[in-house]
């Protein structure tokens, strides 16, 4: 379980209305209350904001410390650099946006409003040189008649080259937020996985009811909650449940839920998207409120939490109204001028005025008035103030005007006066340090249109609420546009019992707590006409006036106006923004709201760490890695490793001395070549096929026969795509009637396995085979050279027959070695040379290669690599990854006459298409620079003498290439145009990219013995 | 997006490997000594491989349990919602000895 | 000429000696230890073969052939399901004999056998802290309600295919896990494992055979 459910020493003092003691002496916090406030007075913290210390308490974010400490200037925006102070208290915070931490941790644009303060917390704000307060951009406020809407499109699009070097690095330079670190994320993160029965999003008052609800009707209950606190609006609004006071109320309620088993509370955890099938993917902040993890612990987390039913109560949030100089300093939400006072205890300023459209912003005068805070004036821009409210204002003392306001002034540190153009006519200048406002409330619709469902209008509270959700998911409370606090209780509590009973579980849950049935009172009112700028969108300084701009340009689809103004872009994503954006649009363009309509809602919800995506995979955890049995054996003799797919394979295995790659893979080479060595062959993927009709089955799938192969025979086999493309080589053994040994390539062992259970399972279920892979069973190993069987002879026991007349070329038998192992024996090469390759239990792989060593120490047996099997593969002419490229047929290379003509198998018919059998393919050659010298590239394009290159002459290209020990030069294979009949022919091998142009021959693809009598000897 | 296999129940996607449409049916193997191949094989082959519909809304379509019990399912899937409205294993999934209905067999 | 010594190996060998590794706790959250010397074959019944099949594994093992995820307990032997009309039968390794010997006659032509016993390697996890850890490597519901005792698995863990199935508990209370590996990614897997651990401390304990519980 997350989070702390009890309540804290400060709260319970709180509670009980407890006189808590003043702020330590030395304090900086000269806007911090003396009482009250869920912060822990005995747990100062020391932090500081660009570089000035100060202090804060437990409990506190960073946001209502700097309130705290009177900071109103926290940062400078996106494009005007304009001063810009704290708007909200959560996560749709739009302008105080900070650097948090240094060094590597140093994290750019962090939203100083849910940033939990620590000790010794260092904040830097971001946008701005010299200084905050002296910001040189903030020049651009003066150009910004081409900062308006389109300014990208329109002021730079000409000449195109200067975007490049001029325009984009200047304005990079201008605009923009913080900065990254640049530096290896130090932290760790990981993902897991949650499942429930019901998902709880909020843990307001309707979260709380509906977890209450469904964990009582024994339902498994996840509760995920952003904030570190649950509660909600509960921890701002005051009010009463049930006969108590609503913390109170909060506090048993959190007390019960804890006592459920099968609820789970988890705080600091966002849900920010909802996926297919119930799937919902959410970031919980383990360790974001401390300023380093502690040792063995994650930073950060993703969940995936598996729902059967998700109720939604992530509530609402509040709009701003859009009036001219509606973003300086002191211009505040109203519910977090609330948030501020009751919550942490802090005040955002000494005078408030309020700036309302609706009745709940009337609740910060109340929360206001309570802390001692003197309201200057209310402006209601409603037709009808209710009586009881102006009765309010005459007993306390303070002002309500009918009217707007059109006009703030101020310096960078925050507003001085408001002007407020009064509806009877008159305007009216009001000195106050901060104006609240509210524009009304709009409910959170983001998770519940994740699945393109559209949000619908409802004209009662100017407001859009979910439209279809996804499946399983229901909206409740204010996130539904039910915003008393009785009404989201009951909405909670019935859509608790609704999931809970949907998923099974009906125990019995008791009824809503009861509350206040008080309904939103709302005259929609969105901008207000100025002279100066008014914002829409605070992040990315969208304006109305970039709105109507927009729409005389005709970017009037929301969609449109979205890309073309920038606005709801930001990382706030436009949660404060969007609705205001397109009511003015609405207003702009002649049409209703609902005719306007919302753009799409995407995941994720809230901004999610790259990091966090990545989780444990990154750096040598990027991916899981497959190691041979014998790999710590090739460990130790100093292999150097590639990687071949998620498999580690030995490339080479360097000699004290050897000065580069090369010496060592040439040295490999000669040695098998002249001597023995063997090669770690274990990644080549391995399939049982058995059953009565696996060699039926094998006939299907591969070109050439296997039903006719005897028991105790190995055959090189051919699989085609149906398209008539080779899909896969390898060889495959007969151990027994009904038992089959396939293997595949290293790189295509998953895809065969796969595509060979579709035969099996999809087309051919009719024929009596089973498979499985039994890759990881065998270690195996090829040993290769003239000195093969006297290295064999000193392994297998006597009685073992290995001439060529009792171990021909391609037989396969059990063998039994010395000291008691079985193994199985291939007489196969791949290398040209007299070759076996052997097999034994994986738990031997690491043994058996260095019995090898011993067993062919006499004969000087070394190991060789990949590098080394590669050389000898292209001296004898064999196709491997390069040549099977997924392009290339049966015929062009060089295979064609393995196809069987007495049965049917996959791709024969497409096979035989015009195109695949043109005698104009490319096919596979040997190729040699003329000039031995010369190293040949893979890659280059064969053109002919003479041509100028390009695609038409352009005849084909070098696919494999290497240094030839046998030959003494480079050799590669290649796919030529009519390849075969041109041997002897030079043409050009061009390479534009690295610049190089040559002439190379064409020549047989087999440069090495040719007639392959050493592997057959 | 999860997926109800019928032998081990409902799986996250990332267990699944997604081949595609499922009504396309593979023309049977035929004997080569007698016919030589099939008539009009080629053209049956053609539209086996290449021809698709581009459906928006309810598909057939095979997945592969790869990541779990190696079944060849086949799923009917809304491709515009993701909803799954029928999982069934293919007709040759464990010791199911289906007869060659669609495939064919060499006669 | 001497004889050669075969001394086997598991990757793991070197990863699992004893140790603690982790957060210094009181109690270590997780438990983990390699389970040695098995053997292991996959039993594939053939077409229409199931109920022979399943017949003949009850004859020779004793226990109930799993016709869906579940791990059946024999005498000496633990049949686990691994997909349709399959299950691995898991007994412990018989020195100097080949884990098909005397398998073959009584599953003739009714099912077809893979000795899968050094494809495999067997990771047991336990500890109070198991299921919170195996969150983070399963996407199954692990809770106790949906995977009790003798449920089996065939899943992925870290997009290498498992096979998970539920012992009986430990003697501290805490669910018992096995989880079967390809050999190849054991080692890849293990410090996957390790590295979840890490937050809720680890006991790594010695390797141990099936029959033995693991101990310090």
């Amino acid at each position: 379980m997350t989070g702390s459910l009890s309540l804290t020493s400060a709260e319970a003092r709180f509670a009980a209305g407890a006189k808590a003691p003043v702020a330590p002496s030395g304090s900086t916090q000269s806007n911090r209350l003396d009482t009250g406030g869920l912060i822990d007075r005995a747990a100062p913290l020391n932090f500081t904001f660009d570089g000035k210390a100060m202090t804060g308490f437990a409990g506190d974010t960073l946001a209502s410390a700097l309130v705290a400490n009177g900071v109103r200037l926290v940062g400078r925006s996106f494009k005007y650099h304009r001063p810009r102070g704290i708007l909200t208290a959560g996560s749709e915070e739009p302008n105080a946006l900070v650097e948090l931490r240094s060094g590597a941790r140093r994290e750019p644009n962090t939203k100083a409003t849910t940033a939990e303060l620590y000790q010794g917390l260092e904040a830097l704000s971001q946008n701005r040189w010299p200084s905050l307060r002296y910001d040189v951009m903030s020049v651009n406020q003066l150009l910004s008649p081409i900062f308006v809407a389109g300014f990208y499109y329109k002021t730079f699009m000409w000449p195109a080259k200067f975007w490049e070097m001029i325009y984009e690095p200047a304005i990079r330079r201008a605009a923009g937020l913080g900065r990254s670190s640049g530096l290896a994320d130090p932290d760790h993160y990981d993902k897991a996985w949650a499942h429930c029965d019901v998902l709880v999003v909020g843990s307001g008052p309707t979260g709380v009811s509906a977890a209450l609800a469904a964990g009582r009707a024994g339902a498994r209950v996840i509760l995920a909650e952003e904030d570190s606190r649950a509660g909600g609006r509960l921890l701002s609004d005051g009010g009463e449940i049930g006969g108590m006071s609503s913390r109170e109320w909060l506090a048993n309620a959190l007390a019960e839920l804890s006592s459920l088993s099968n609820v789970r509370v988890m705080t600091r955890t966002a849900v920010f998207g909802v996926y297919d099938g119930g799937t919902y993917g959410a970031l919980e902040r383990v360790n974001d409120h401390v300023a380093t993890p502690p040792e063995h612990e994650v930073r950060q987390r993703l969940w995936r939490i598996v729902a059967k039913r998700c109720v939604v109560a992530a509530g609402a949030i509040e709009r701003p109204i859009v009036f001219s100089g509606n973003d300086r300093p002191g211009v505040m939400m109203a519910s977090a001028v609330r948030t501020y006072i009751e919550r942490f205890a802090a005040l955002p300023g000494k005078r408030v005025a309020l700036f309302t459209n609706n009745s709940d912003g009337w609740r910060t005068v109340e929360a206001a008035l309570r802390a001692g805070v003197e309201i200057s004036a209310v402006i209601d821009s409603r037709p009808g103030i209710p009586e009881e409210l102006r009765a309010m204002a005459e007993v306390s003392g303070f002002r309500v005007f009918n009217g707007v306001v059109h006009d703030v002034r101020g310096g960078a540190s925050g507003i001085s006066r408001i002007s407020v153009a009064q509806a009877k006519g008159t305007t009216v200048e009001i000195a106050a340090d901060t104006l609240a406002m509210s524009g009304g409330w709009n409910p959170s619709v983001g998770l519940a249109s994740h699945h393109r469902g559209r949000p619908t209008w409802r004209d009662d509270i100017a407001a859009f609420v979910p439209g279809e959700c996804p499946p399983g998911m229901v909206v409740a409370g204010a996130a539904n546009g039910d915003f008393s606090l009785g009404a989201c209780l009951r909405a909670g509590h019935a859509a608790g019992i609704a999931a809970a009973a949907e998923s099974g579980r009906t125990q019995k849950a008791g009824s809503p707590a009861a509350a206040s049935d008080e309904a939103l009172s709302i005259t929609p009112l969105w901008h207000v006409e100025g002279k100066h700028k008014a914002f829409v969108d605070f992040q990315h300084d969208v304006t109305a006036s970039d709105i109507a701009l927009a729409q005389r340009e005709g970017f009037e689809s929301v969609e449109h106006l979205k890309r073309y103004t920038t606005l709801g872009m930001a990382t706030d994503q436009g949660r404060n923004s969007n609705v205001t954006g397109l009511a003015i649009m609405a207003e702009v363009s002649g049409r209703t709201i609902p005719q306007t309509g919302t753009t799409i809602y995407r995941p994720p919800q809230v901004p999610v760490a790259i990091g966090a995506l990545a989780g444990h995979h990154r750096d040598e955890n990027f991916h899981s890695t497959r190691l041979t049995p014998s790999h710590r054996w090739a460990a130790e003799r100093g292999a150097t490793f590639v990687d071949t797919g998620l498999w580690k394979r030995a490339q080479w295995y360097p000699l004290p001395g050897e000065k580069d790659w090369l010496t060592s893979v040439d040295r490999e080479v000669l040695t098998v070549r002249n001597g023995v060595g063997f090669c770690d062959v274990s990644t080549l993927g391995k399939i049982d096929v058995m059953g009565p009709d696996a060699g039926a089955f094998l006939d299907r799938v591969y070109i050439n026969a296997f039903s006719s192969l005897g028991v105790g025979k190995a055959r090189y086999g051919l699989m085609l795509r149906e398209d008539g493309i080779v899909m896969d080589d390898g060889t495959t053994s007969r151990l027994a009637e009904d038992h089959y040994f396939l293997t595949t390539t290293t790189a295509k062992a998953g895809p065969v396995m796969q595509y060979l259970e579709y035969c099996r399972q999809v087309l051919w279920p009719e024929l009596d085979v089973q498979l499985t892979s039994c890759t990881d069973q065998w270690a195996q190993f090829s040993i290769a050279g003239p000195k093969t069987r006297d290295l064999l002879r000193e392994i297998v026991e006597p009685s073992e027959d290995l001439s060529n007349e009792g171990f021909p070329f391609m037989a396969v038998r059990e063998v039994k070695l010395r000291g008691g192992v079985v193994a199985r024996l291939f007489r196969i090469s791949f290398s040209g040379e007299m070759a076996f390759e052997i097999s034994v239990p994986a738990r031997f792989g690491d043994a058996l290669a260095r019995n090898l060593m011993i067993a062919g120490k006499q004969f000087g047996v070394i190991p060789y690599g990949t590098e080394a099997l590669g050389v000898m593969r292209i001296e004898k002419g064999h196709v491997a990854g390069p040549e099977l490229n997924g392009t290339t047929t049966a015929g062009d290379l060089g295979l064609g006459k393995m196809a069987s003509k007495k049965k049917d198998f996959v791709g024969r018919v497409l096979a035989a298409r015009e195109g695949l059998v043109d005698p104009n393919r490319q096919v596979v050659v040997g190729l040699k620079p003329v000039d031995k010298a010369r190293r040949l590239r893979s890659g280059a394009h064969t053109i002919p003498k003479g041509a100028r290159p390009s695609p038409e002459t352009d005849q084909g290209y070098v696919t494999s290439v290497c240094h030839s020990p046998m030959l003494g030069q480079w050799i590669g294979l290649g796919l030529v145009e009519r390849g075969r009949e041109r041997y002897g022919e030079i043409v050009r091998a061009h390479d534009p990219l690295r610049g190089e142009d040559y002439d190379v021959e064409i020549c047989n693809p087999v440069f090495y013995d040719p007639e392959g009598g050493r592997q057959r000897g | 997006m999860r997926i109800a296999c019928p032998f081990c129940g409902e799986r996250e996607n990332g267990e699944f490997t997604y081949l595609g449409d499922a009504k396309p049916q593979r023309p049977a193997m035929v004997a080569l000594e007698v016919a030589g191949g099939a008539a009009g094989e080629a053209e049956a082959f053609y539209d086996y491989v290449y021809l698709r519909d581009n459906v928006a809304g309810e598909m057939d379509e095979y997945w592969y349990h790869g990541g779990g019990c190696r079944s060849w399912l086949r799923l009917t899937r809304n491709t515009a919602t993701h909803e799954i409205t029928s999982v069934e294993a293919a007709p040759g999934t464990g010791a199911s000895s289906s007869p060659a209905s669609t495939a064919g067999t060499i006669s | 000429m001497a004889d050669f010594t075969w001394t086997a190996t598991s990757p793991l060998q070197h990863a699992t000696r004893p140790r603690r590794h982790g957060a210094a706790v009181q109690q270590s959250g997780i438990v983990l230890s390699e389970v040695l010397d098995f053997s292991l074959v996959l039993i594939l019944a053939r077409r229409g073969q199931w109920s022979a099949t399943a017949k003949a594994a009850k004859e020779f093992f004793g226990a109930e052939a799993p016709a869906k995820p579940l791990a059946v307990r024999g005498k000496t032997t633990t049949l686990f399901w691994s997909g349709a009309d399959q299950f691995y039968a898991l007994f412990p390794r018989v020195p100097a004999a080949q884990p098909l010997d005397g398998m073959r006659e009584p599953f003739a032509a009714k099912a077809s056998l893979s000795d899968q016993s050094d494809g495999r390697c067997l990771i047991q996890i336990s500890g109070p802290k198991v299921r919170a850890m195996l969150a983070k490597l399963s996407s199954l519901d692990l809770d106790g309600s949906v995977f009790p005792v003798g449920a089996a698995a065939a899943t992925s863990i870290d997009h290498s295919g498992v096979n998970l199935w539920r012992d009986t508990d430990a003697a501290d209370g805490s669910p018992v896990y096995n989880v079967l590996v390809f050999t190849s990614f054991a080692d890849s897997i293990w410090h996957t494992i390790l590295d979840s651990s890490a937050e809720y401390g680890v006991e790594v304990v010695r390797p141990h055979a099936l029959d033995e519980k693991p101990s310090s």
